[in-house]
């Protein structure tokens, strides 16, 4: 589905340049649970928000199913960004002037849906995710953990093909991160929902399938998670971790 | 950094973030300068002799101009307080005293004030200088641009400033010095709350709302004092009603259409309206009640100029003109008056008579209001050419025999111009002939008729009936003020003599007349439009000051939209949606209201008064127009920087 290849982030002018990603390469395959992890600073974010298309890369090439994000013009890549990709950040951005169920309606009506089904299908993805009960509530009036699951909703609710997750457990406690990693691991699962989530915490990264280490803009390691229980794999990013010399705090 | 260093900084802050109330509080300077200037200025006294109470009226106005200004900067210095609460928060963390924090608002705030004193004033001469070309172009005198400074000017309008600025942050201080730490914190969070919770009780006040208004602006058209009172509660109500069901009825209404919610950016747009109404819906029904009351002033001041302009521009179209009626009928005494003191270029005494018939009276039924002569009046065809070249007219073709001349005012030249029956003036039957509508002096009961004149050859008006004699000049100097009063003393003298008090001479001059429409426009017009500019821009900077304190909230709304692919066009289309909805929403009631109540009394006056640019439309439209173009450019100026700044690049 999604081809990074050698893709560069440079920033600043020729005395003073700083390289946040230096020749970057993987592919996310259909329906595969991607997480990548670093230090702050290694370019996790500056790497999401090329895929994502809202920076642009110096140098290499971003594919989405064989089109170059590069070559697409302003309209086509907000089209793209809204019929193809998902979001979910780490503190929610939800439009407090909406409620939940606008919320999740607010993707299908850019992306222009007949507005006559655009209730039917608020429903069929909040009854998904469990949040049926406070559609008609204002982001002001949900949980930390309620707001990240409808930020899920507005992403998947238009049939988008990749779910971009930002340290979505960020902004959460413990309970309400492990319900939303638990829910993220289900919507791969059962929905084929395909996933790049972007953290650095471990215990989250231990959802994925395949974790991919950023270290100073570059790959550092790769880890597959194979038929490993969650814990082993939790305990091998920790490792690895460890050996890149990161954050500790972050790992502990 | 020191107490004043800081608040220096501080005011600097604050005039560049609430650039559009720094803005509006120059012009409040330059306002209330310009037209104290005015108010005391040596030459405008002089010419405006008549109205006595010039000063007195822009006295008044000025102070229902501060209480005005000054219910802005209370509103607006609240709500930077209300915005800034956290850093004043932090400040008391700091250690600062609440007593200390208090003065250093205070400081900021009276800083910002004389920096807009001092370039108000500088702007005000500008606008002095504007006001007074105008002035001097009403009475008819040349002007000179001078850089003039007026002391006393500014005296005052430092004292209305400080008033101003006494009644903005008396309470503020009072509030800040008791609000505790987590209340400054947290000051930025308080709401209006939702008002009218259920929704039965909002339908009910939507609809009282709309009944109300339609019921005030009938009551309003009354024109009795008490009965308008009782319209102008109601519109109020209404408004408020109206402001207070809208906010919350709006989600109900798209709740229940989900359809019509998710088409285009209505979601958007709607959402966007209600969550300001929620908060300010209160605040809106106040704006657009003084909306109301701007376009009430500058309307009524337009009817009030034009009813004098109108009057004045029919009836004294001679330099010296009076209708001589009552039982003796002697011209003499006016005429050896004029002879001594008077130098005439030509003149004119001749009769108006009458038909005895009242034939073109009675077509005119309907159209016509009032012709107090009883009979259709005529005039001779010499007296008439006479006249004709005393008002400067081009001359006309005499009538062809058998044929008559019709002289009216141009409201009647429409029914006139279609008449063809002969008409009988004595013995003969005449046939009208031509159609003349310049100004004649024809709405007075001695004046060329009223409304209409015949003009028939001399032949044909040899034994008719005088009606009253008259007497037109054209004068070398334009006439004066104690000429005029001296001729009327004459008048009146007449009128003491006679047994039958009805009829007595009418003088009439040109000059005398134009001062005198000049002087009641500079002493009524002027203070009306000076209160309805203060009310304009006081009630279009609250509502931007809002609207531009929302900037972080759109730009974060519009940086998650543009994340989840909507394209930019569409942006800039949801916002100004939300733009037109926002400054229309408090526009619109006002100007219903409004131009029903200026156009009803702008058709008050006699038929032939209001008419070319004094006409109901043309004020209609006038109003509108001054009040969309001060609206348009605050608008454009918010627009303009809210896109720049929220829009993604």
């Amino acid at each position: 589905m999604l081809q990074v290849q050698n893709i560069e982030k440079v920033y600043g002018s020729k005395n003073n340049v700083t390289r946040a990603l230096d020749r970057v390469s993987f592919e996310v395959a259909d329906g595969e649970f991607l997480v990548i992890m670093g230090a702050s600073g290694s370019g996790k974010t500056t790497l999401l928000n090329c895929i994502s298309t809202i920076d642009t890369v110096s140098a290499g090439k971003i594919l989405m199913d064989g089109v170059n994000v590069a070559d697409l013009s302003e309209a086509a890549l907000a089209k793209f960004r809204r019929e193809r990709l998902g979001f979910v950040f780490q503190d929610f951005n939800l439009l407090d002037t909406l409620t939940v169920e606008e919320n999740i309606g607010l993707a299908l009506s850019l992306n222009h849906v007949d507005p006559k089904t655009v209730q039917t299908r608020v429903r069929e993805i909040a009854g998904k995710l469990g949040i049926t009960d406070i559609l008609a509530k204002f982001p002001y009036q949900i949980s930390g953990g309620q707001k990240q699951r409808t930020a899920c909703a507005r992403a998947l609710v238009a049939g988008q093909s990749l779910l971009l997750a930002d340290e979505p457990t960020g902004a959460l406690d413990s309970r309400a991160a492990k319900n939303l990693l638990e829910l993220l691991s289900l919507l791969n699962r059962d929905m084929g929902a395909t996933i790049l989530m972007v953290t650095h915490d471990a215990y989250s990264a231990s959802y994925a399938g395949r974790v991919l280490f950023l270290k100073d803009g570059r790959v550092f390691n790769e880890l597959l998670r194979g038929g490993r229980g969650r814990s082993v794999f939790y305990h091998e990013i920790l490792d690895v971790l460890a050996a890149l010399g990161g954050d500790v705090s972050d790992v502990l | 950094m020191t107490y004043c260093k800081l608040a220096l900084r501080n005011a600097r802050r604050q005039a560049r973030d609430y650039l559009v109330y720094f803005v509006t509080m120059v012009l409040a300077a330059a306002l209330l300068y310009s037209f104290n200037a005015l108010a005391v200025s040596d030459e405008v006294q002089t010419l405006a002799a008549r109205s006595a109470n010039l000063s007195l009226m822009i006295a008044l106005a000025s102070l229902a101009v501060v209480c005005v200004f000054g219910w802005l900067a209370a509103y607006s210095t609240r709500f930077m307080l209300s915005r800034r609460g956290r850093e004043f928060g932090l400040y008391l963390l700091s250690g600062l005293t609440n007593r200390q924090v208090a003065r250093l608002f205070f400081l900021e705030n009276v800083t910002v004030g004389a920096a807009a004193l001092v370039l108000g004033a500088a702007f005000g001469g500008l606008l002095w200088q504007m006001l007074r070309a105008v002035v001097l172009a009403m009475f008819a005198q040349p002007y000179r641009f001078a850089l003039e400074f007026s002391l006393p000017a500014l005296g005052l309008t430092g004292l209305y400033f400080s008033l101003i600025y006494l009644l903005a942050l008396g309470r503020n201080r009072k509030r800040i010095r008791k609000m505790k730490i987590y209340d400054l914190l947290c000051f930025d969070r308080q709401n209006e709350g939702t008002v009218l919770r259920t929704g039965k009780l909002r339908r009910l006040v939507f609809v009282l709302s709309l009944v109300l208004g339609v019921a005030g602006t009938c009551l309003l058209l009354r024109m009795d004092l008490y009965v308008a009172l009782a319209g102008a509660l109601c519109a109020i109500l209404a408004l408020f009603g109206f402001f207070l069901s809208f906010a919350s009825g709006v989600p109900a209404f798209f709740d229940r259409r989900p359809a019509r919610k998710y088409r285009g950016q209505n979601l958007l747009i709607f959402r966007g309206l209600t969550a300001k109404l929620a908060s300010m819906g209160m605040l809106m029904a106040v704006l657009s009640v003084v909306f109301t009351a701007t376009l009430i002033s500058e309307g009524s001041s337009s009817v009030l100029y034009g009813i004098m302009k109108g009057r004045t521009a029919e009836s004294a179209c001679f330099d010296l003109y009076i209708g001589i009626e009552g039982e003796r009928l002697d011209p003499g005494p006016y005429l050896s008056y004029i002879g001594e003191n008077i130098p005439v270029e030509r003149e004119r005494l001749y009769p108006v008579c009458l038909t005895g018939k009242t034939q073109l009276q009675d077509y005119l039924e309907g159209a016509y209001y009032n012709n107090g002569y009883g009979s259709d009046p005529v005039l001779r065809w010499s007296d008439y050419a006479a006249l004709r070249a005393l008002a400067g007219y081009p001359a006309v073709e005499p009538p062809g025999p058998g044929q008559c001349l019709i002289h009216c005012m141009p409201y009647l030249a429409g029914p006139l111009g279609t008449y063809q029956e002969a008409i009988l003036v004595g013995d003969s039957a005449l046939s009208p002939g031509g159609l003349y509508t310049e100004h004649l002096s024809q709405s007075y009961g001695t004046a060329n008729g009223r409304g209409y004149i015949l003009v028939v050859p001399d032949e044909a008006a040899v034994g008719l009936p005088v009606h009253h004699l008259a007497y037109a000049a054209k004068t070398a100097r334009p006439v004066t003020t104690e000429q005029v009063e001296a001729l009327a003393g004459l008048a009146s003298a007449e009128r003491a003599r006679q047994e039958d008090l009805s009829g007595y001479a009418f003088v009439l001059s040109k000059a005398y007349e134009e001062a005198e429409v000049a002087a009641q426009a500079l002493m009524v017009c002027f203070p009306l439009y000076y209160l309805a500019l203060a009310l304009m821009s006081t009630a279009v900077t609250i509502l931007t000051i809002r609207q531009l304190s929302e900037m972080e909230r759109f730009r974060r709304q519009f940086a998650l939209l543009h994340e989840l692919g909507m394209d930019r066009r569409e942006m800039a289309r949801a916002l100004g949606g939300q733009f037109a909805l926002y400054y229309a929403l408090p526009a619109v009631p006002a100007v219903l209201i409004a131009v029903s109540f200026i156009g009803h009394l702008a058709m008050m006056p006699e038929p032939g008064v209001m008419v070319g640019i004094n006409s109901p439309a043309a004020i209609v439209i006038t109003s509108l127009g001054v009040f969309f173009l001060i609206y348009a450019i605050y608008i454009l100026l918010a627009y303009t920087s809210l896109k720049r700044n929220v829009l993604p690049k």
